[in-house]
Order: C-alpha cells, then sequence, then structure tokens
C-alpha cells in the first residue's frame, strides 16, 4: 500500500495565488518557479486528446484503483522501482552492492540482486549507482518552467495537428496548485491544454484549473456507490457532485467522460446505461469506454507491490467493440 | 488489447489463412497479379547476353573515340540480343532472360568476373543463377578481354598510397576498407534520370535530327570539331538508330507471336503491341499507351546501356504522362483500371530486372537486390503551383492496390500541398510497405537555387535513386562518390591513428595517446583531425576518379537526352560540362553512432569523470565483455534523436565542419562536392570494420544509418527525432546534400481516421522543419520477429531500409536484427 502520510505533506499550497485567481499576468513569476513532482513526460502521445500531443504525468493519486496501470503514479514523493530483468548481475557489476545503507539488496544465486522492500526506506541512493536503471527513480521534483520548455520543443508539431499539453497521472489534480500553475502558464504561452482526472478532487481545485483548460477527460468508473469504495478506495459522491459542478460552472468546455472497462466489475450494458443515464444531460458532453490492459502489471512487481486483479484477462476486442457501440448508440453519438 | 495489424500485416495474415486479397480480383490488376505470380519467388539468374555483345562489339573497335565504340557496342546489342514478348504483357522490352534476371557490365568491374562466377551461387545474401555453359561464357570469352581494362584496376594503380590503404585493402584490391570508400567502381553513374518527356514530345526520331543537322553543320577545318563533337554526334545518330531498331525487333516478335496464337483476345493484344513498336520510341507518342511503350523502351535501352547507380530513375511520371492521358481519358479511348493495368504492367516489368553487382563491395551496398528507379509524383509546375492531378492519385491508387516494392515510388511535398494530397500519402504509407518515400520541395528549392539552378528547373526537379533529386537538363554529374565512415575516425583516435582490425597498422594520424588528454578540448580537436583526414583523402581519391572516368565510360544513349550534351556536343560522363551544375557528395557513415559515442565522452570521462579514459580503451578493447556496467553507464550519456542539445550541438559541429571543407575545396573540383547522409545498406558492411564505439555498439556490428539516430537511442519519440534532425543541420550553409531518415512506427499510431490525420500533420510539419526526407515503416516488430522464424510465411513482407524497400526475408540476418533494433515508437 502507498504511504497514506506521504499524500498529506506534499501537496503544494499558494495562498498568493489563490488572491490573484482570475489575473494569470500577475503571477506568472512564481508559476514558472513552482515545483512539482513528475514521473514521466511523454512526447508525441496520439491517443489522449486532440493532435499530437507532450503529457506530463504528475504523481501522486486520490484514488487507489485496483486495475490502476501506473501503480506508479499513486504515492507522491518519488520512489524506488526495480526491474530484475534488467539487472547486469553481480558478474559484471556491483555499483549498488555496498551503497544500500539498509543492506536492502543482496545478489541471488543467478547474481542478481534483489530488493527487500520492508528494509528499503526510499533513499534512493541506489538508482544513482545503476547505470541500467533496473534500479529506477519514479518522480522527480520538477518546476514549471522545466515543464513547459520541454512541452514547447514540439510547438510546431501542436500547431499543425491541433495538439498540445495533456496533464494526466496518478490525479493530476492531486498536486492541485502546481497542476492549477502549470496550466495557467502554459495558457499564458498559448499551449493548447487538457487534463485527465478521476473527479475525486477538491472542488475548488478543479474548478480553478479548468478555467485554463481547452478540454478535459472526466473518469467516470461506476455508479454504484459502494462498488465503487471497493474498487477504487473510495466513494464517488464527490466525483458526482464535482461532474454537475464542472457542467454547471464551466459550460463552454468540452469534455468526454471516459470509462475504463473493467472485466467483472462494470463491463456490462446496464453499468454503461447507469453511467449514460448520469451525464446524458442539456450539455453536449462525449463519451469514450477504455479498454482494460495489463500494459501495468510489470510496474506492480518494480513497486515490491502485487497486482490484486491477479491474473484478471482482457477484454475481448469483439465484446468491448460491442460494448462501445452500445455506448455510442445510447450517447446519439 | 489486440495490437492492430498494419494493411499489408493483414494481407499476410488473411493469405495464411486462405482468404484471397480483394485487389487480384479487381479489373485493373488481374493481369498485374497473374506475371507477379510467376516470377517473384524465382531465384534470379544471371543473362551472359548483354556482357558478351558488349565485349565482342568493344573488342572490334579499339582505338576508335569511346562515346562511338559504346554507340557501336549498342547497336551491335540491339541487332543481335534475344527480344522477348511476356506471356500476358501489355508492354514489350526487357534486357535480358524471362524471370527475374540480372545482366553484366564487365567494363565496370570485370576484374572480379571470374570470382564472382565462382560465388554468385553461393552467396548467402542476394544469390544468382548461372548456367554453366555461361560461366564457360563469362571465363573463356568476356573476362579476359576485360583483364587489366577496366575502371576498377586502374583506380587502384592511381590512388596515392596514403588514400590507397584508407580505400582498399594494399595488399589486395579487390577488397575495400570501407574507411574512405570509393563507389565508382561498381556503378558506370550515379543515380540518374532521363528527361522522358522530351522522347515522347519528339521521338528518338527528332533527337537524331538534332544531332544530324548539327553533324551537317560542323565546320570541317576544325580539330575540335573533328576529334570532339563528330565521334559524339556520330554516335547519336547511332545509338538513336539502335534503339528504334531493338524496338522494332519487338514489334516483328510480337507479329510472328500474333500469327501463331490461338487465343483470340490475347492475339488482338499481340497485334496491337507488334503496332506501337513500329511507331515507338521512334516517333513521338500520340496517346497515352504509346507513352507508356516508349517511356519504357527507353528505360530499359538505358539499363542496357550502363550501370547506373541504384537503377534509372523514371522521372515525374505524373507530370509527362498526363496530357497524354487526360487527351484519352477525354476522348473515352481509355479508362483507369485500363490506365492502372498498364503502369502495374510497367511495375512487374520492373521486378523482374535486378541489379546484379559483381564485386562484393558493389553488394555490400545494395543488400537485398536494391533497386531505386524512383517514380516521382506530385511537388509544383514549373511556375510554382502544385502539380498534382488525376493520374498522381492512380499511381498512389495502385501503390496500395497492388503489393510490390517495385517501383520506388517517392512523393515529392510542398507547404501548399492539397491536403487530399497529404491524405492520400498518408494512407498509402499506412499500407505498411513503406512507400511512398517524401522529399521536401521547401529545403530542395531553395538550396538548389543556391547551388546556382533557376527556378524553373527546381521547380521541375525528380527525385532519383534513394534520395537524391536531379534535374535532368541541367546536372551534368556523374561520378561515383565516396563514402566516409566516421565512426573509424573516432577509433582512430582512440587509438592513436590504428584500428583495432588492423592492429598496428597506422592508418589514420597519429593524433596522440587519448589518455594523455586532460580536456574534452584535446579529445575533439584530436577527432576533428582525424575526421579532416578522411574528407581530405575523399577529395584526392574524388579528384583522380574524376578525371578517370570518361575514359571508360561513355553514355551517347543518356548524352542523347540531355540538352547540355547536345548543347556542348560532348558525353555525360566527361567532367565540367559548359552551363551544368555538377552535384556530386560525400557520405558520412556513422553519424548517430560517433555523436553519441562523443557525447558519452564528453559527459562521462571528462566533465562527470565516471571514468577515466584508460577505464573506457580497457572496456572497448574487450568489446565490454565483463564490463556491462560501463556500457550501460555509456549509453545513459545524451544520445542524438532526442531533442537533446547536448548531442545535437555535437553533431551540428560535425555537420559544419564537413561542410567548411567543402567550402574551401570543392571549386577546385568544380563539383558541389556536399555533405550528404544516405548510407544505401551499407551502413552494415560499414560497421563490420569498427570495434566497440563507446555509445556502448558492440564491436562489428551495423552503424547508425543517414541522418536516423542509432538503434533503440532515441526513446522520446518520434517528433524529437526529427528536432533533432533539424537541430543539427547548418541551414546557413549550402554545402549539403540530402538527408535520408527512417521512422518505424507500429500500425497503433496510424490507426483509423484519427491516426491518418495524425500521420497528415506530422509530415506538415516535416515540410515547416525543412528536412529533406523521410520514409515510414508501419510495421509491428513481433511481425519481424514472426518473419524472421518462419521466412516462408513472410515472403512477400515488405519492409524498408535506408530509401528503399525490400522483401524482409531477402535480407542477411544482420540486417534483420538491424531492422528489428530500430526503435519502433509505440503509443501505449
Amino acid at each position: 500500500m502507498p504511504s497514506r502520510q506521504a499524500r498529506k505533506t506534499v501537496v503544494v499550497s499558494a495562498p498568493t495565488l489563490m488572491k490573484q485567481r482570475k489575473n494569470p499576468d500577475m503571477t506568472s513569476m512564481s508559476d514558472i518557479h513552482r515545483e512539482g513532482i513528475v514521473f514521466n513526460i511523454q512526447k508525441y502521445s496520439l491517443h489522449d486528446g486532440e493532435g499530437i500531443r507532450t503529457i506530463i504525468f504528475l504523481k501522486g493519486c486520490s484514488m487507489l484503483c485496483v486495475w490502476c496501470s501506473n501503480p506508479e503514479s499513486q504515492e507522491v514523493l518519488p520512489q524506488l522501482g526495480y526491474n530484475p530483468a534488467k539487472c547486469l548481475t553481480v558478474n559484471e557489476c556491483r555499483r549498488c552492492r555496498d551503497i544500500c545503507p539498509e543492506n536492502a539488496l543482496t545478489a541471488g544465486n543467478d547474481g542478481i540482486i534483489s530488493v527487500d522492500m520492508a528494509l528499503c526506506t526510499n533513499c534512493l541512493k541506489c538508482t544513482d549507482a545503476c547505470p541500467i536503471h533496473a534500479l529506477n527513480t519514479y518522480g522527480y521534483v520538477i518546476t514549471v518552467e522545466e515543464i513547459l520548455n520541454q512541452v514547447q520543443e514540439d510547438s510546431l508539431f501542436y500547431s499543425r495537428s491541433g495538439g498540445g499539453m495533456t496533464l494526466s497521472g496518478g490525479e493530476p489534480l492531486f498536486q492541485g496548485q502546481f497542476a492549477i500553475c502549470l496550466l495557467r502558464e502554459a495558457r499564458k504561452q498559448y499551449i493548447d491544454t487538457c487534463i485527465e482526472t478521476c473527479g475525486n478532487i477538491a472542488w475548488s481545485v478543479l474548478d480553478e484549473a479548468a478555467d485554463y483548460l481547452n478540454y478535459i477527460y472526466y473518469d467516470i468508473k461506476l455508479m454504484d456507490s459502494e462498488m465503487h469504495r471497493k474498487i477504487t478506495g473510495f466513494d464517488n459522491t464527490l466525483i458526482k457532485k464535482n461532474f454537475s459542478r464542472l457542467i454547471k460552472h464551466h459550460p463552454d468546455l468540452p469534455i468526454t467522460v471516459r470509462t475504463p472497462i473493467i472485466p467483472g466489475f462494470n463491463d456490462t450494458e446496464q453499468e454503461i446505461d447507469k453511467i449514460i443515464d448520469f451525464i446524458k444531460g442539456d450539455s453536449d458532453v462525449k463519451y469514450e469506454l477504455l479498454a482494460y490492459h495489463r500494459m501495468g502489471t510489470p510496474k506492480y512487481k518494480y513497486l515490491g507491490r502485487d497486482y490484486s486483479l491477479g491474473n484478471l484477462r482482457e477484454l475481448s476486442q469483439e465484446r468491448f467493440t460491442e460494448l462501445s457501440a452500445f455506448a455510442k448508440s445510447r450517447m446519439n453519438q | 488489447m489486440n495490437c492492430c495489424l498494419s494493411p499489408q500485416e493483414q494481407l499476410l495474415d488473411n493469405s495464411a489463412n486462405g482468404i484471397e486479397n480483394p485487389s487480384r480480383s479487381q479489373e485493373g490488376h488481374v493481369r498485374a497479379f497473374k506475371i507477379l505470380d510467376r516470377v517473384q519467388n524465382l531465384t534470379p539468374k544471371v543473362d551472359v547476353q548483354r556482357g558478351r555483345l558488349f565485349t565482342e562489339s568493344m573488342r572490334k573497335t579499339q582505338g576508335e573515340p569511346l562515346v562511338l565504340r559504346w554507340a557501336e557496342a549498342m547497336m551491335h546489342i540491339a541487332k543481335n540480343i534475344n527480344v522477348y514478348i511476356d506471356d500476358d504483357q501489355l508492354l514489350a522490352g526487357r534486357a535480358g532472360i524471362q524471370g527475374r534476371y540480372g545482366i553484366l557490365y564487365p567494363e565496370l568491374d570485370g576484374d572480379f568476373l571470374d570470382i564472382a562466377v565462382q560465388q554468385l551461387g553461393m552467396r548467402e545474401v542476394s544469390p544468382f543463377i548461372i548456367d554453366p555453359e555461361d560461366a564457360d561464357v563469362i571465363i573463356n570469352d568476356i573476362a579476359p578481354f576485360w583483364k587489366g581494362k577496366t575502371f576498377h584496376e586502374n583506380l587502384a594503380q592511381s590512388l596515392p598510397a596514403d588514400t590507397l590503404k584508407l580505400t582498399y585493402d594494399p595488399n589486395d584490391e579487390m577488397l575495400s576498407r570501407y574507411i574512405v570508400n570509393e563507389t565508382a567502381s561498381f556503378r558506370s553513374s550515379l543515380q540518374w534520370v532521363h528527361d522522358y518527356e522530351k522522347v515522347l514530345k519528339i521521338g528518338f526520331k527528332g533527337i537524331r535530327k538534332i544531332a544530324q543537322d548539327k553533324l551537317d553543320r560542323l565546320d570541317p577545318f576544325s580539330p575540335v570539331d573533328n576529334c570532339e563533337k563528330k565521334p559524339f554526334l556520330t554516335a547519336v545518330t547511332i545509338i538513336c538508330d539502335a534503339v528504334v531498331l531493338w524496338a522494332r525487333r519487338h514489334s516483328e516478335a510480337a507479329k510472328e507471336m500474333a500469327a501463331r496464337e490461338t487465343d483470340s483476345e490475347r492475339k488482338k493484344e499481340l497485334e496491337l503491341i507488334s503496332e506501337i513498336c513500329a511507331v515507338v520510341p521512334e516517333n513521338p507518342a500520340t496517346n497515352f499507351r504509346e507513352a507508356m511503350q516508349s517511356q519504357w523502351f527507353t528505360q530499359m535501352f538505358s539499363r542496357i546501356e550502363q550501370k547506373t547507380g541504384t537503377i534509372i530513375s523514371n522521372g515525374r511520371m505524373d507530370q509527362y504522362l498526363y496530357p497524354f492521358y487526360k487527351a484519352d481519358i477525354e476522348a473515352g479511348i481509355i479508362t483507369e483500371d485500363q490506365t492502372i493495368e498498364l503502369f502495374e504492367c510497367m511495375w512487374v516489368g520492373m521486378a523482374q530486372f535486378i541489379d546484379l553487382y559483381l564485386s562484393p563491395t558493389g553488394g555490400a551496398f545494395n543488400e537485398g537486390y536494391a533497386h531505386w528507379e524512383a517514380v516521382t509524383v506530385g511537388g509544383q509546375t514549373t511556375d510554382g503551383r502544385d502539380a498534382s492531378n488525376d493520374l498522381t492519385y492512380l499511381i498512389l491508387r495502385s501503390k496500395r492496390e497492388f503489393p510490390l516494392h517495385y517501383p520506388d515510388l517517392a512523393a515529392r511535398l510542398h507547404a501548399r500541398a492539397p491536403m487530399r494530397y497529404l491524405y492520400e500519402i498518408a494512407e498509402t504509407i499506412k499500407e505498411g510497405s513503406g512507400f511512398p518515400k517524401l522529399i521536401n520541395d521547401e529545403e530542395v528549392i531553395p538550396l538548389h537555387l543556391a547551388k546556382g539552378a533557376t527556378f524553373e528547373e527546381i521547380y521541375d526537379y525528380a527525385v532519383s535513386g534513394c534520395a537524391e533529386i536531379r534535374m535532368p537538363n541541367r546536372d551534368t554529374y556523374t561520378s561515383g562518390c565516396a563514402y566516409i565512415n566516421y565512426a573509424t575516425a573516432l577509433e582512430m583516435t582512440l587509438y592513436n591513428g590504428r584500428m583495432l582490425l588492423h592492429e598496428d597498422e597506422i592508418i589514420g594520424l597519429e593524433t596522440g595517446n587519448p589518455i594523455e588528454f586532460t580536456e574534452w578540448e584535446d579529445f575533439w580537436t584530436a577527432y576533428l583531425r582525424q575526421q579532416l583526414n578522411l574528407i581530405k583523402h575523399a577529395f584526392i581519391q574524388q579528384h583522380i576518379i574524376i578525371n578517370m572516368r570518361y575514359k571508360h565510360f561513355a553514355t551517347p544513349f543518356g548524352s542523347a537526352m540531355h540538352d547540355l550534351c547536345m548543347k556542348n556536343c560532348v558525353d555525360l560522363h566527361k567532367p565540367n560540362i559548359d552551363g551544368g551544375i555538377d552535384l556530386g557528395y560525400f557520405e558520412c557513415i556513422g553519424y548517430g553512432t560517433v555523436v553519441d559515442s562523443l557525447a558519452a565522452i564528453k559527459k562521462m570521462v571528462f566533465e562527470e569523470k565516471k571514468l577515466t579514459m584508460q577505464e573506457l580503451i580497457d572496456t572497448l578493447k574487450v568489446n565490454f565483455k565483463g564490463k556491462m556496467d560501463i556500457q550501460a553507464l555509456l549509453k545513459s550519456a545524451p544520445c542524438y534523436g532526442n531533442n537533446d542539445q547536448y548531442a545535437d550541438s555535437l553533431a551540428k559541429l560535425i555537420d559544419k565542419t564537413s561542410q567548411d571543407f567543402t567550402r574551401q575545396y570543392a571549386k577546385e573540383l568544380g563539383v558541389h562536392l556536399d555533405l550528404r547522409l544516405v548510407p544505401f545498406t551499407s551502413h552494415v558492411p560499414f560497421g563490420k570494420v569498427v570495434s566497440a564505439t563507446p555509445n556502448g555498439r558492440l564491436a562489428y556490428t551495423p552503424l547508425a544509418d543517414g541522418s536516423s539516430a542509432s538503434h533503440g537511442a532515441d526513446t522520446n519519440g518520434p517528433t524529437a527525432v526529427l528536432m533533432s534532425n533539424f537541430n543539427t543541420k547548418n541551414y546557413n550553409y549550402r554545402e549539403h546534400a540530402a538527408r535520408l531518415l527512417n521512422i518505424k512506427l507500429t500500425p497503433d499510431c496510424v490507426e483509423g481516421e484519427q491516426g491518418t490525420k495524425k500521420l497528415v500533420s506530422f509530415i506538415k510539419t516535416l515540410i515547416d522543419l525543412k528536412l529533406w526526407h523521410i520514409q515510414f515503416n508501419i510495421i509491428n516488430k513481433d511481425t519481424l520477429l514472426a518473419a524472421q522464424k518462419e521466412p516462408d510465411k513472410y515472403r512477400n513482407l515488405i519492409v524498408r531500409i535506408a530509401g528503399y524497400s525490400a522483401y524482409f526475408c531477402d535480407l542477411s540476418i544482420d540486417l534483420q536484427n538491424d531492422l528489428i533494433a530500430r526503435t519502433g515508437h509505440a503509443n501505449i
């Protein structure tokens, strides 16, 4: 389990920003120097918004979905990930051996290092030593300015494709003020902005972020509150409430609701029907399904965690197409 | 999620499951599929006729002016070579026996003939079949005449010792060293494009008349007119007669076949073929069908005349054929399907002519029966308007529906290209065979204006060969150019002028023991001296080649179609033709490898001091054995292809210092000998002489190709690859030529309408960035691995390698691995 304590301590607050809300020009100096924690910046992203985009993966999440494909995003602080398949073995490399102050690293008979996660204090010294990044740090501190410099590198591609920057995570608004500063500064630089949120976040944060967004992907996983709690760690009261507020207060912000289809949890017409009943109102909200995939499962191992869905099989292509078609027809899309 | 398949993979999958390609039964394609099915899996055979007849004639004409001898040899061939009309074909004309075939050019590297005859059938890569009787002809009739006379032997004798040891093994000149490699001895000419439009408009009768008029007006007292112009113009008249004679023999053959034919449909077809071959290429074409036959005769006769590097290109087919197509379609005498059928008859004809390389070097440069007979579509008109037309779209459609890697299709890009054009290009690329390759007007046009072209000429350029361009009536340079292995400059810096492969032999400059270097600047300076030394010898080599080639090669046929040759009455292979622009190059091989290695040394040894130079050299000498941690450390340094200024700034300096040399010395040669980054498949053999490099590359494995990133080093995705390419170009210089860039995408990157749209916007950005060339390879790594395991199932799997497509299973294991190693940019 990720540390709950870490989560509380790292949320960045910025009273000055709050005061100067809706007056972005006054805040640019502090915006660009603000620091946050990111675990990946991925260019040439094609499936997370309009055009060719750069996705910023922010660390930290406000939920704990059992199927999460980015488990390294859940904790907000930088943390150790270890992929033994990459280890060069002690025959080739001994760089991490004497570095661990807790003696958590030991070599097996095959020469491959193993990490005793129970002893590990996450000091991350070993990740500096490992030349092949078998021992790897998920997450690093970075400023708004540094992120946007990287984002701007592809600005020509955005101008041709209608792309821009997408914030993802984790829950990108979990580092609320950092995300807001990033979005505000991006808009100041005329970068198209988009966010992928689970909606389980304080309304004030979401409300303010929405001011600087060109597009929003809003996840609604399940309508049943109890079941929602069971599989994500939280009930969906706030998510539903925020969705309604978003429609009301930001009527011009284009929104696509997404549902990850998890076999055995919500892969039925009935579940999808309930979600559509909830979101389909007067506004022209769009809706799409995401297929469950197992691409993220190795990362659980790297984190020393178990993947609680075990060997859950991916939905067949046919069934997914069927559900997508159902959703489409219900939405009249 | 199930990963999607590219259409090409889908076709293979279907065919494995017994589902037929739906195109097969479509009207326009039936004929071409039928011909293709007969020939596509045949091992190519050597046809000795061209080599034998050429030699016979040359034996008789010794002492005459070369251009005249060449024309007479061609006449001898035209009279005596077997002519064929293939079953089901609508176009007549081949340069050799039926099936897949290669022909011999003994004048080129005939000194390899006897070795080649022994080895050809056993070659692991690109083998050829040779009949024992034909082998006897080669050994007894052809080879002896050329011994001591070939260009290759003459060159080896003429190079200064210092240049020779970088070119050939000084003990065996048959063996290339792959350091400063000459490419003039395995082809008679650089890649080239003829002015086919001229042939269609005035026919060889018209060209012959121009030559005859000039002959009639020669000054009978002028020594130059007598010794130079007269033989040239006479040669032109002979060659015009030769091609007409050759065409007429096809007309007669078709007539005889028609008389014997029992199938009434085919009988009619043969009669029509006979009629057409009696008319073209002698006369101007009067309709589309004649224009196609005239063009085909022209290029096939050109293939017989000489070995043009990468095979003679086809020029702007959608432009010069369009008036014929338009008139015919308006008059209702041709349909779209019939047009496609004719194109595909030509494509399957091309597919049967295999570019046979005798020398091991030539073979290594052109693996997998390589060919770049570029057909150009799109681009701009001579007054700078978009040039796309209905024929452009028919050619693209044919490429999508008829899965063949002939011809090498090239599409020109420009800033005002219409959306339909860009979308159809993207859709064609998505088919997965890698076509078309894209060449960018926004880079090519201003650059060649700076090199002296007029607007009209450069707006009308045609893609030629792998990634180059030609202005068919303005370009005048045909000498094969040097390929410089930049990675050896790096190796010589590490070992004080030596290479591990050659042990103690001093090959480059002794720039000092790098262990004594205390600053990065010391290493960098030493590297630049080694690089400069190689370029210096490349220029020396080229100087000698330029002044030797015209004594060995003539091209009366090519010259007859060239305005400037006709104006000056001089063969195209003569150096410095008045009014011409000589566009040559020198090739940088291993760009990404060198940049990444330098970045690793700078960062790890000199800046962060994570290892010493001694440790680095010890590690490289043992090829990282037991030192995989150091290899990993070196690999973690900044790499070219990631839009990382640390690496890109070094790359830009290498580009600049190379161009500085040519800026200073190319004038002496009278040639734009400009920096080029286009490797064919040669980054594989060039890699085989380079020991382990500081970018973590293992000894004797392939180098980075063209201006692409090192294998797997481009981890930031394709946008970063493009940006790095942009970052490293010196746009204030004109001393650069083509840059080749390969990008491999997995099919999910381009899936559906959204995928097409995003591919189009990616291409639009490439245009903005003024990058010269790009080609996409849309494929799954799994497909490649599966093809390696079960080649029989994937025989028709087409892949993109360095500017052309080949059947994956025709490639060596090395090159297959090389392809697999290139990063597939999946987007998950």
